[in-house]
């Protein structure tokens, strides 16, 4: 099924990389649409509340004024209030399925996905309790099904639905409890964001300017083709017949029509239970390797392995022996041994006048020690002219399908574990006459940030930069993903032909 | 930026996600109980009768009672359970027993049933018990109705069985 749902996923990635271009790819921002949404949410939330009547005679009055009164504000707010809520759901929902297809919700990341399940149920329960403010039939529906769901459980003494029984029996307090609910579950969920994303750098929580400005425009279109309205008002003393539903949002309460409540909660409750264990659940993917590793002799305290680090794992402290410098340290529950540090270490230069090459930060799995190592050992093996090094990702291009006697290549966790020194190295020793940078797509990295990065790294943005004086027609930096190996194969034959007429295309107008 | 090509690409997957989602924010509608159908709630809230009576305390007895618990008797605070029956038609629709609330069951009792049923007339028939001393029913309303479709008619307890 996870094969199943990556392979959509990608195409999908694909289709709107080509509409949107990668930074603008809703796919690869779905959390920072969810961020997004929910502002629009909170704020069109404030202005209905300002004409918005809290009592049970005046709701439904008071929306129909809002929504036709005042069509060109009131009833847009209303509906971008309903509009993105929604979008906010299926935002939410292809985010959590496209973590677990991607494989992005185990080991260190354990907590940004137990932290999002409770997520779905404060969303769920916010637009639920929206829904019930506007009191129309659809709202009836609700309080009769919520009552009976929530009357199944043994903890109640008093039916809720005592509330409900017939328009006599309706109160004015109830319903001041429903708008405090409504306000206070969504500024919850508001803080259950927050924390989902704590142990995160740099999470991305807005989107493209470009995306969010087009996503508001699209919106502002269906309400006006399309504005939110009200059903016919409620009234308990006719029952709910026929009924206009949000498919989104009151699914589960077709669930507790049709199976009972028992049936509904075993199964959303055994659904997120499921959920929440799924990160130690036993899968085939390959035991992590050991976290990263801090050498005190190499460290010199720069901090830019803290910089890079996607997830807070290392912080600074005082250098074990060497007076008024400061040290990294990896937090090993933080570590997700992507090696990125590894890369930004300014020890990890093949140049450096040691016998041995070692450096201040590595993983043990995949030391620098071992890549140029391999590097030069496969860089000599090659037989053919225009000979390329490639360096590429686990988890983007499948670079092992390019290798031929004139191509050497090396995978490892993320390529931004290759620090820049090691392409000068390649070209300015003349092992290869160019070298090749491949990996996840552009802006969705496996490990989040490493193609940032390194890109920030080429263009010296970021430390440690690539020198200047590296022939940058001789470098191919191409994120195309696991779906792009293919294209990555012609590209690769492409920078041979170029490398081979002496005259390869400047790096900027390919990619 | 972007060329007309993308442009008119982002237009087409922005519509088809917004008008998809534009459209099941309401619909298709849902037909939540058939048009022919009333339906009849029954809701009560009543407190049984305590069950034992009190028993004056002899002097021994009252002597052992803290000084601000001295009472003359001890009366039991348990409340019976209420037994209640619901025929339709001469069919029972519902027979339950309800305990009282509580640790010691010295609350009231709650109940709340909803039944779906076909428009027209018939014969209702509620019993109920709220007293563990008494044999046979404490309580009971026999009446005939007349349910209209769609209508809503609740019976609860208020000193006696009421419809609505
Ligand atoms: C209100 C709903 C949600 C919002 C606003 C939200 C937002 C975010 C954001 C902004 C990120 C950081 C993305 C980045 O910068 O790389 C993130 C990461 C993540 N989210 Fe959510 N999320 C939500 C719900 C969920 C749910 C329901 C789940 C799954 C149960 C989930 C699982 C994850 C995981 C596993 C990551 C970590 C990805 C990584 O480390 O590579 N999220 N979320």
């Amino acid at each position: 099924m996870k094969t199943l749902l990556k392979k959509g996923f990608n195409q999908l990635d694909n289709l709107f990389s080509l509409a949107f271009t990668p930074q603008w790819n809703p796919m690869y921002q779905l959390g920072a649409l969810s961020f997004f949404y929910f502002w629009v949410v909170a704020a069109t939330g404030v202005y209905l509340f300002i004409f918005f009547e809290t009592s049970i005679s005046g709701a439904h009055t008071s929306l129909e004024q809002i929504t036709h009164g005042q069509w060109y504000i009131g009833g847009v707010m209303r509906s971008f209030h309903r509009y993105a809520s929604a979008a906010m759901g299926i935002c939410m929902t292809l985010h959590m399925l496209r973590e677990f297809a991607l494989d992005r919700y185990s080991g260190v990341r354990w907590f940004s996905w137990v932290s999002g399940i409770p997520l779905l149920w404060l969303l769920f329960a916010s637009a639920i309790g929206g829904y019930w403010l506007v009191w129309d039939i659809q709202a009836q529906y609700i309080a009769q099904l919520t009552a009976q769901w929530f009357d199944w459980l043994p903890i109640m003494v008093d039916p809720m639905a005592g509330n409900f029984l017939n328009e006599s029996a309706l109160s004015d307090r109830f319903f001041s409890l429903l708008v405090f609910l409504h306000i206070g579950i969504p500024l919850t969920l508001l803080l259950g964001m927050f924390i989902h994303i704590k142990r995160i750098t740099g999470a991305r929580n807005n989107p493209a300017r470009g995306l969010a400005a087009g996503t508001l425009g699209a919106m502002l279109v269906v309400s006006l083709w399309q504005p939110a309205l009200s059903q016919a008002p409620a009234n308990l003393d006719v029952a709910v017949t026929e009924v206009g539903l949000d498919w989104i949002f009151l699914n589960p309460y077709t669930l507790i029509d049709s199976w009972g409540p028992g049936q509904t909660w075993a199964l959303l409750v055994g659904l997120s239970t499921a959920l929440t264990l799924l990160p130690w659940l036993p899968s085939r993917r390959e035991k992590p390797t050991p976290v990263a590793v801090v050498d005190p002799d190499n460290c010199n305290g720069c901090g830019w392995c803290l910089a890079d680090c996607p997830y807070d794992a290392v912080t600074m402290k005082e250098h074990d022996y060497k007076k008024g410098h400061q040290q990294s340290v990896v937090n090993p529950d933080l570590c997700i041994s992507c090696g990125i540090c590894a890369g930004a270490c300014p020890s990890s230069s093949p140049f450096r006048h040691v016998d041995e090459l070692t450096t201040g930060i590595s993983i043990p799995g995949f030391h620098i020690k071992d890549l140029l190592t391999l590097t030069e050992k496969k860089l000599h093996a090659l037989k053919g002219s225009n000979r390329i090094m490639v360096y590429g990702c686990d988890h983007g291009s499948v670079v092992d399908k390019l290798t031929s006697d004139s191509v050497a290549t090396i995978s490892m966790p993320c390529t931004a574990l290759v620090p820049p020194a090691f392409i000068d190295y390649v070209l300015r020793k003349e092992l290869a006459e160019g070298v090749m940078i491949s990996g996840c797509c552009e802006g969705d990295c496996y490990y989040r940030l490493g193609n940032t990065w390194m890109d920030q790294r080429f263009s010296n943005e970021r430390m440690p930069p690539l020198r200047t004086r590296v022939p940058r027609e001789k470098i191919r930096v191409r994120w195309l993903g696991e779906q792009g190996t293919g294209q990555l194969v012609r590209e690769v034959a492409e920078f041979q032909t170029e490398l081979a007429a002496g005259a390869p295309l400047p790096i900027e107008e390919v990619s | 930026m972007p060329g007309v090509a993308q442009i008119f690409g982002q237009i087409v997957l922005y519509a088809l996600f917004f008008v998809p989602l534009a459209y099941i924010t309401h619909s298709p509608t849902h037909q939540y109980l058939p048009d022919d159908m009333a339906v009849l709630k029954i809701a009560i809230r009543h407190a049984g009768k305590i069950i034992g009576e009190c028993t004056p305390l002899t002097g021994a007895e009252y002597d052992k009672l803290a000084a601000n618990m001295k009472r003359p008797e001890l009366c039991p605070r348990e409340r019976s359970p209420l037994k209640l029956t619901l025929l339709l038609d001469g069919e029972a629709l519902y027979r339950d027993t309800i305990p009282a609330s509580g640790l010691h069951r010295d609350g009231v009792s709650s109940m709340y049933q909803r039944f779906v049923l076909p428009a027209g007339p018939h014969h209702l028939q509620l019993f109920m018990n709220d007293d563990a001393s008494a044999e046979g029913n404490t309580w009971e309303l026999d009446q005939n109705i007349e349910l209209l479709p769609t209508q809503v008619m609740v019976a609860q307890f208020r000193e006696g069985f009421v419809l609505q």
